[in-house]
């Protein structure tokens, strides 16, 4: 499903170059729940942009479902964001002028679903996250927890294969981290999504099959839960 | 993303900074409102001098003289600051000064195929007109015109003048009020004396003043000419001759400067014209004077939208700068939609509608407004100045320059927009997403 063959990423800070990745190979299977850990700075929020269609890689290769992301063109990796991936934020990232419904709307409309039909499929998703009383309020009126779902649901709306998340509970409370984590599990578990999960908390990398520890741009090590 | 959902969006976000996109929108409609309103006095008077010109010049008359000199209307010479212009040998060194046709000229053109007739064209100058019998004496542009051109005056009241008419006359319609009429019939049959003073007394010269006597037989719809009176062309050289001493003025001895040549067909006039310049003549035709009435108007519409223009231009910063601003603002959210799928075109073409509906708006409002202006000038000229034609509007919107400046607007402001939606475009969606 996803494969990353010898991925670097280098930055240049001034006159450093900072291996943000390096000597990245790794598989992921079609359905499989990973977690990424690691302290700050050792490049899993990289890796999983990279997965994402949000970076491209210095050198190496990335294939995901088939296609190769490092020679995509602009209108195909946005097109790849658009359908084949979901992305859920630390920061939430909704639009703070809009209503919930229309944030969970937003990849319809790039992807040309008339406004009826992109409020129908919204409104479904939203009630699968929990939040079908909740479709006219501004993220504003919303709790964290709250928040989260419309980002989840916004992930899922247009029905990608793969979800990923970038410290999806780093904002909340333990309780509501629990219930979130319970959410992405349950979309693993019932509907097969491909989930992959960036954290530095052990215990909600804990939910995934597999984990993967990286250090330095590298993968220091991977532990199979299964 | 859908056409719809481009413009959804942009008036959404135009919405969303109210103050600073009406006041972005504020200079468009300054600049779209100059230019159009411009633009429409320009049609709206030009429109009125075509009409009249058509109405005093026939466009199946052409006018022949010596040389295409008398009929140019310069701008040339020392009017400009320039060095004195040297003068041809056959030049004089006026414009108008005439030089008579022979009668040999006129029997040549009158020998070219779709020339009817030829007839004087007679200057005339009149001093004052006063009812027989009455005081009060008015100003008058004495018309002498062949049968075929007074025909074409309408009139409210009476009949025409022949080419056999003699001591008769149709007067403008302002003379009505003048003479104190309460209707154009009322002046039918009335007695008209006018009063002509020879023309050597311009040099201070002994000259004779004599009255001559004219019976009203018409009275004329409204047009720019309030003054005119019309008279046969008999009547005409008989006034001619004394007013410029010269019994013999407009005979074979001495025959007229100026000839008005009656086509059959204005279809011909322009053919001849120029069968008459090639007798080495000069001819002009109702369609030159209003070439040149159309050059002239062209450069004063030109430089008066040049205004407009530079509004527009100004204006089209102020898009530039808001947009430019909304990118800052809506930084994060650009890196939201890179993130769930829009594509560099897409955010690229989002920031562009953005710029050019507020042209669109600005253009649409513009145009109102200078719509409203127009009328409101319309109305005023109405109850003053322009009481007499209430047909004649001063300023006038055709179809096409309302759709003009608004796509003009527009246009100018989508360009403006390109430089800040091509930045917004090629934002970086990991750079924008952590943007605080």
């Amino acid at each position: 499903m996803i494969e990353l063959h010898n991925v670097w990423r280098l930055y240049r800070m001034g006159r450093e170059t900072i291996n943000a990745l390096a000597s990245i190979n790794l598989e992921i299977s079609e359905g499989e729940f990973v977690s990424i850990v690691g302290p700050s700075g050792s490049g899993k929020s990289t890796l999983l942009n990279i997965i994402g269609g949000l970076d491209s890689p210095t050198t190496g290769r990335i294939e995901v479902d088939g296609q190769d992301l490092s020679k995509a063109s602009d209108k195909e990796l946005s097109s790849y964001r658009n359908k084949k991936v979901g992305v859920v934020f630390q920061t939430f990232n909704l639009q703070s002028t809009h209503s919930a419904l229309e944030n969970v709307s937003l990849p319809l409309v790039f992807a040309r679903v008339p406004l009826r039909k992109r409020n129908q499929i919204a409104e479904e998703v939203m009630k699968t996250v929990g939040l079908s009383g909740r479709l006219k309020h501004t993220p504003s009126q919303l709790s964290g927890g709250e928040r989260q779902r419309v980002a989840i649901a916004r992930a899922l709306v247009n029905n990608p294969k793969i979800l990923l998340a970038d410290e999806p509970t780093g904002n909340l409370d333990s309780k509501t981290s629990e219930q979130i984590m319970g959410l992405l599990t349950s979309l693993n578990k019932e509907r097969g999504i491909t989930l992959v999960l960036v954290t530095h908390d052990l215990k909600t990398a804990e939910h995934a099959d597999r984990m993967i520890q990286m250090f330095d741009g590298q993968i220091a090590g991977a532990a199979d839960r299964k | 993303m859908s056409l719809l959902d481009f413009l959804r969006s942009a008036f959404f976000n135009l919405g969303r900074r109210k103050l600073r996109s009406s006041l972005t929108i504020l200079a468009v409609v300054i600049g779209a409102s100059l230019v159009s309103l411009l633009l429409s006095l320009g049609i709206g008077v030009e429109g009125f001098l075509t009409a009249q010109i058509r109405a005093m010049m026939p466009p199946n008359v052409v006018m022949v003289a010596y040389s295409e000199q008398v009929f140019e209307i310069g701008f040339t010479g020392p009017m400009f600051g320039g060095k004195p212009e040297e003068i041809s040998e056959d030049e004089g060194g006026s414009r108008f000064d005439l030089k008579p046709l022979t009668a040999q000229n006129r029997e040549d053109i009158e020998a070219l195929e779709h020339v009817e007739r030829t007839d004087p064209y007679i200057l005339l100058t009149a001093d004052s007109v006063r009812l027989q019998g009455a005081e009060a004496k008015f100003r008058t542009a004495l018309s002498s015109l062949p049968a075929y051109q007074a025909e074409m005056r309408q009139l409210v009241a009476g009949r025409h003048i022949t080419d056999q008419s003699l001591g008769e006359c149709i007067i403008a319609n302002g003379y009505l009020e003048s003479f104190g009429f309460q209707q154009p019939q009322d002046a039918l049959g009335q007695k008209l004396v006018i009063q002509v003073k020879q023309a050597k007394g311009i040099f201070g010269l002994p000259s004779e003043i004599k009255d001559f006597n004219f019976e009203i037989v018409g009275v004329a719809e409204k047009t720019v000419n309030s003054t005119e009176i019309m008279i046969s062309i008999e009547d005409g050289k008989e006034i001619a001759r004394f007013w410029a001493d010269s019994p013999n003025m407009y005979s074979d001895e001495l025959p007229p400067s100026i000839l008005q040549a009656k086509v059959d067909g204005s279809q011909y006039a322009a053919q001849v014209a120029q069968e008459i310049e090639d007798l080495g003549l000069g001819a002009m035709t109702s369609d030159d004077v209003l070439g040149v009435i159309g050059t002239i108007f062209g450069i004063i519409q030109a430089v008066l939208s040049a205004f407009g223009l530079i509004a527009l231009g100004v204006a089209s910063l102020g898009v530039i700068n808001t947009l430019i601003m909304a990118i800052y603002e809506r930084t994060r959210e650009i890196g939201v939609m890179k993130a769930v799928g829009a594509s560099k075109s897409t955010i690229r073409l989002l920031f562009t509608v953005e710029g050019a509906s507020i042209g669109f708006l600005g253009g649409i409002i513009g145009v109102a407004i200078a719509y409203a202006l127009g009328s409101a000038i319309n109305w005023v000229s109405h109850i003053t100045f322009l009481k007499d034609f209430e047909t004649f509007k001063i300023s006038v919107f055709p179809w096409w320059l309302i759709v003009g400046v608004i796509a003009l607007s527009t246009i100018i402001a989508l360009l403006a927009a390109l430089y800040p939606a091509h930045r917004a475009s090629n934002l970086d969606p990991i750079e924008a997403l952590r943007y605080e």
